[in-house]
């Protein structure tokens, strides 16, 4: 409860009138930020990135007047400098944001966790579901499907930049991705895996959208607006594992 | 007298790499063992592959018969799928392939083989007025003039005054077995190295219809050069004129410099019309299809076999004949040694058995090469120039007939002279007049078409391996300049499965069968064969080159299972 | 058509007074030399620097080793140049070993070469071209009874400069693919001791591998190289990046198949599988065979061939994607990612309606009660 003399805010006044209810500041606005800006570019990542991968309509005509493909390049470079712009402040963010932010927080560790991490998937087969830890941040399987979703962005930044640095041999990006061809053992290598984990970011969407809504309104405690208001109203008598 | 060990090794001015021994005796060869010394194994590297990049292996197979394999992989593929070209794709493949010929056959005449028979340090005497003469009683054409053949000599004078003689150092000059006069050899030379400007000009029509030479692009389905007579990036009329232009610089270089000269050179050499001969066996598969490819038929040169010498008959060809042998090969066969195997059903693991390196002799060994021994319903064949002029001499192909006569005819000697080492490089000179006067056909009905309306060069029908069988096998041959080439494929799953090859080189190259009849290269060095000095043999030079050896294309493996590479460890 | 000089090299002459001997007036040297320094990259500043050396240079030993290869390397050298200046070129070194070309065979062609190499020794050039087989002892090469590996040591041990020209000696090429039966492997594999200079290419264009020669006469150095040892003033830059048919790719015009309408219109060929995107070569702008063509101006898509392991990497040709080996399936790729989207959206509203089921069940297992006390029930168990 906040003791601040400014008038409180309607979380706050709300938490007040009904004391069954806390809220919790979960999210601040860098991580909100940073979900977003990544959700936005990595679809518009990925509608250009399949044109560019197997250009599926062409233009006819004067050459001069068209430029389909570059657009849709100029599109998908704009968005992956985006990306990675967001994936710095996610990095900061995970030094100054707090426990639930921290890089702590990217991969269960506890044996507790591991146990936890056993149960939350038994809770999602419909089995012992009494049994389901409750967490306020993310729950270890959340834990492990992220940080999976932050290494292929990993991957698909050091692939993307690695062919995109071909370009221009002389310059900085090839300067610092001129690794990749060779580490991959060929550019067409790291273009292969470029291409197809996106695959597993398309089949990652909807399994997240999905399982978001479904928690919010098996819940109801908010855990879709959090990553809106950056917050949740919880129960106050339940104890959180990762309080 | 005892005999004595020769070897030679490397053979240089061929293709790959190539080691021949023989025994000689009283200054004759009594016995001979021809070896190939390296192994890639590409047709192993090329399973699982998609089939329509198989033209661009194979092509690897050799870069001086570039086109070659690439077609030979192109017919195979479309054998199995039962894919039909384009009529123009057909022409193009025609051009490229006779160019190929023109281009290839002229570069082993002068480049490769002339020097066995020309001393080019003799020519440092010539009279270039007398040379002058000589090549305008042969020859129009407009380079033979006194001052021409002046400046190439002194050319040659202060390049070998320089005592840096580059290429050719340490070659057999003076030799007893140099024949011609100064002023012969002197017009040789300056063929020599007007030749190498000629084959760069011609062999742009290879880049013209397939962006690069060597190992021009070609596609599954027909040729990728569109034509489009109204588009910069397509084959259109300035592209038309400048092949036009290269078949008739290509036509005038064959016959006014490359004709006059071969028959200038050989009517000193008559007697090599007696030596050198060989297996008698020819063996050809046709080429120049001028409708289709299975319209055996229509092709320019036919199809045939001819065993014993006899060309009062001409046996028809049938590839269920060919059976390849490794008892001479460091491979092993599952049944053995004595066992002949189809290539379909080839089935060949590598093993080297033969000494550790440096080799003192392999004529002692059992296994000596690593080609192996094709054999058509047992015998040893003879493939290339000679073979197919033979077949279509005796076939009664009215050009073949008419341009064999007339150089037997100017050379004075009989039909029985074609068989030895100067009547297959006479062939050569023969059939290469044949096609390069044939390109110009082909270029004029391929322009014919396009004038009426026809610019298909592609059929896009199976090009989707959704369109192919689950399993398909296909078999897709052609003559190529050094002889009959064969590509079996098997396709399974969109992929292949199994690829082998039956090469010129190998059937020439092969070492002995189980039956222990030597390949025809040993053949020919066997057949009334002098080698006066051991030192510096250079009538082995004479008769190996005479059959243009082409190494890399002749020695290829396959081992489905993919055990080679274990197998070789395990040695 | 080829004017042969009535001046050839004298003993002692530098290349300045050899043409003037030879009627090549300072006008058309100097028009050479500028020609050279724009191939080389180096800028018209460095003109008179190409003139002084090539002016003082005596025709310097060069030694061709041929190892596994298919001579097509050699084939693509010979078909160099514009008259003057492929003359010019070849009368500038005294190549003084080539199987393919050099008059000697056998042991007189062996000690050609020894002899070259001793008169020479620290001061030749020597070029490579094939790769060289390390399974089963190296016996799947041998020359004059010699493995590859032998010849190539001791001719590389007194070597100035070696150049390996071709993907055979670049990388080992078609025969180091999978799964390289021979064991082939490139130049710089055995010689670790020196700069090897790659001429990259299945073959390399002509120009690019006389270039690098007159380089290294001029300056005494090799040129400036990329990562995997190529010159920078050939392989500086992708095909895609120098292709004459790049508008139409950035208009998105595309040949989907040969002889096509946009094939007949010369559109870009990357639906084709082109691998210009991958491939650093200098085809677009030197072209092949005296500047005719090259093959995306023929109509056919790059293969890669410049590029280390191109067999593998580039294949399928027809593809965009490679074939990765064991995977096998890379051509419906798209097709199994959207398939698997699809399962896994079906998946997701197949768990959601099973949620709604167990739900309900629960629900009607709890004893009802008139006021819920807040969210007991909808606690998750």
């Amino acid at each position: 409860m906040t003791t601040s003399t400014k008038p409180p805010t309607i979380a706050e006044a709300v938490a007040a009138a009904t004391p069954e209810y806390r809220w919790v500041l979960l999210w601040r606005w860098p991580l909100r930020v940073t979900h977003w800006l990544s959700a936005i570019c990595i679809v518009t990542l990925t509608v250009t990135g399949f044109y560019i991968g197997k250009p599926y309509f062409t233009t006819w005509g004067e050459a001069s007047a068209h430029y389909l493909m570059g657009w849709a390049r100029f599109i998908h470079f704009t968005a992956a400098g985006i990306v990675v712009g967001a994936a710095i402040l996610r990095i900061y963010w995970m030094f100054a944001g707090g426990r639930y932010a921290s890089w702590r927080a990217l991969l269960p560790v506890k044996t507790k966790d591991w146990v936890n991490l056993l149960k939350t998937v038994q809770y999602y087969m419909m089995v012992k579901q009494e049994e389901a830890p409750r967490y306020l941040g993310h729950h270890p399987l959340q834990q492990f499907s992220y940080t999976a979703i932050y290494t292929l962005v990993l991957i698909h930044v050091v692939t993307g930049f690695g062919m995109y640095g071909m370009s221009n041999p002389g310059g900085a990006i090839y300067a610092l991705f001129g690794w990749v061809g060779p580490a991959f053992g060929g550019i067409q290598n790291a273009r292969f895996w470029h291409h197809v984990l996106t695959w597993v970011l398309v089949w990652f969407i909807p399994v997240h959208v999905y399982l978001a809504f479904r928690a919010d309104v098996m819940d109801r405690e908010g855990e879709m607006s959090s990553i809106f208001s950056g917050g949740r109203f919880v129960r106050a008598d339940v104890k959180f594992e990762d309080e | 007298m005892a005999r004595t060990k020769v070897v030679v090794d490397p053979i240089t001015r061929i293709e790959g790499h190539l080691r021949i021994e023989v025994q000689q005796e009283n200054g004759r060869i009594a016995d001979a063992w021809a070896s190939s010394t390296q192994f890639r194994g590409i047709e192993l590297i090329m399973e699982g592959r998609d089939p329509r990049d198989a033209w661009a292996f194979t092509q690897r197979i050799c870069g001086v018969c570039t086109v070659v394999h690439a077609v030979a992989s192109l017919r195979a593929v479309e054998d199995a799928l039962d894919i039909r070209i384009p009529a123009n794709a057909n022409l193009i493949r025609n051009l490229v392939h006779g160019m190929q010929f023109v281009q290839d056959h002229v570069i082993h005449f002068y480049h490769l083989h002339a020097l066995d028979w020309v001393d080019v340090v003799s020519a440092l005497q010539a009279d270039p007025a007398g040379t002058a003469r000589i090549a305008k009683s042969i020859s129009p054409w407009p380079n033979n003039s006194e001052t021409y053949f002046r400046e190439v000599q002194d050319r040659l004078k202060k390049f070998v005054g320089t005592g840096q003689l580059g290429i050719f150092a340490n070659g057999y000059w003076g030799h007893p077995a140099y024949k011609l006069p100064p002023e012969v050899n002197l017009l040789a030379v300056a063929h020599y190295l007007e030749a190498l400007d000629w084959q760069r000009d011609v062999i742009r029509l290879h880049t013209i219809f397939g962006g690069k030479n060597p190992h021009p692009h070609f596609v599954v389905g027909g040729m990728a050069s569109a034509i489009n007579l109204d588009s910069t990036a397509t084959i259109n009329a300035e592209r038309l004129t400048d092949i036009q232009d290269m078949i008739k610089r290509a036509r005038r270089f064959v016959h006014e410099v490359y004709i006059p000269d071969l028959l200038a050179v050989a009517g000193f050499y008559k007697e090599w019309a007696a030596i050198g001969g060989g297996t008698g066996n020819y063996l050809t598969v046709g080429e120049f299809p001028e409708t289709d490819v299975r319209d055996v038929g229509s092709y320019f040169l036919p199809q045939g076999i001819i065993v014993g010498k006899n060309l009062g008959e001409v046996l028809p060809y049938d590839h269920q004949k060919v059976k390849e042998y490794v008892t001479s090969s460091w491979y092993e066969y599952p049944g053995g040694d004595g066992e002949g195997l189809h290539p379909y059903a080839g089935e060949t693991k590598a093993k080297y058995t033969g000494p550790p390196t440096p080799w003192q002799y392999l004529q002692d060994e059992s296994k000596y090469s690593w080609m192996k021994s094709p054999r058509y319903d047992e015998m040893p064949m003879e493939v290339g120039p000679l073979a197919r002029m033979l077949v279509a001499y005796a076939s009664g192909h009215d050009g073949v007939q008419g341009m064999v006569n007339e150089v037997l005819g100017r050379l004075g000697v009989g039909p029985a002279a074609l068989f030895s080492t100067l009547g297959r490089t006479a062939a050569r000179g023969i059939e290469t007049a044949l096609i390069v006067d044939r390109m110009q056909t082909w270029l004029d009905e391929l322009v014919d078409r396009v004038r009426n309306g026809d610019t298909a060069t592609f059929t896009r029908d199976k090009w989707s391996p959704d369109t192919w069988p689950a399993e398909a096998e296909g078999y897709g041959y052609l003559d190529a300049p050094r002889g009959a080439l064969g590509h079996w494929i098997k396709i399974r799953d969109g992929k292949i499965a199994k690829y082998q090859c039956v090469v010129p080189s190998t059937w020439n190259c092969s070492p002995r069968d189980p039956q222990g009849q030597v390949g025809p290269y040993e053949a020919a060095l066997k057949d009334n064969h002098p080698l006066v000095d051991p030192a510096r043999p250079i009538e082995i030079l004479r008769t190996i080159h005479s059959f243009d050896p082409c190494m890399a294309c002749g020695v290829h493996v396959l081992d489905a299972e993919g055990r080679l590479v274990t197998e070789v460890r395990v040695q | 058509m080829f004017y042969p000089s009535s001046h050839p090299w004298v003993e002692g002459e530098t290349l300045g007074e050899h043409l003037e001997d030879r009627g090549v007036s300072r006008r058309d040297f100097l028009a050479f030399c500028a020609e050279m320094s724009a191939v080389l990259g180096v800028g018209s500043a460095m003109t008179p620097k190409v003139v002084e050396a090539l002016q003082q240079a005596r025709r310097p030993s060069v030694i061709w080793l041929q190892l596994q290869e298919c001579t097509g390397c050699v084939e693509s050298v010979i078909r160099t140049g514009e008259p003057t200046i492929g003359d010019l070129v070849l009368d500038v070194i005294s190549l003084d070993f080539n199987h393919t070309l050099m008059a000697a065979a056998g042991e007189a062609a062996e000690a050609a070469k020894h002899t070259a190499m001793e008169e020479n020794r620290g001061g030749y050039v020597l070029l490579v071209t094939g790769s060289v087989p390390l399974e089963n002892d190296g016996m799947y090469l041998t020359i004059a009874g010699r493995t590859a590996r032998e010849h190539l040591e001791e001719a590389a041990a007194g070597a100035a400069h070696i150049i390996a020209v071709g993907a055979c000696a670049h990388w080992g090429n078609i025969q180091a693919s999978r799964p390289n039966p021979t064991g082939a492997v490139g130049v710089s594999e055995i010689v670790r001791n020196k700069t090897v200079v790659n001429i990259a290419g299945c073959p390399p264009i002509a120009d690019t591998v006389t270039a690098t020669i007159v380089h290294i006469l001029t300056f005494g150095r090799v040129p400036a190289l990329d990562r995997d040892g190529r010159p920078m003033f050939a392989y500086g830059k992708r095909i895609h990046d120098q292709c004459p048919r790049r508008a139409h790719f950035d208009a998105g015009q595309f040949v989907e198949h040969f002889d096509d309408e946009a094939a007949r219109q010369g559109l870009c060929l990357y639906r084709t599988g082109c691998k210009g995107p991958a491939t650093f070569s200098p085809c677009p702008i030197f072209q092949w065979n005296t500047r005719t063509s090259f093959p995306i101006g023929a109509g056919h898509g790059c293969i890669g061939c410049t590029e280390r392991g191109f067999w593998d990497q580039m294949t399928p040709f027809y593809e965009r994607l490679p074939d990765l080996a064991g995977f096998g399936v890379e051509r419906r790729v798209d097709m199994i990612g959207g398939a698997v989207a699809v399962g896994v959206t079906a998946g997701v509203a197949a768990h959601a309606v099973a949620t709604g089921i167990h739900r309900t069940r629960q629900r009607k297992a709890l004893p009802v009660v008139e006021q819920p006390a807040a969210g007991k029930e909808h606690d998750r168990g």
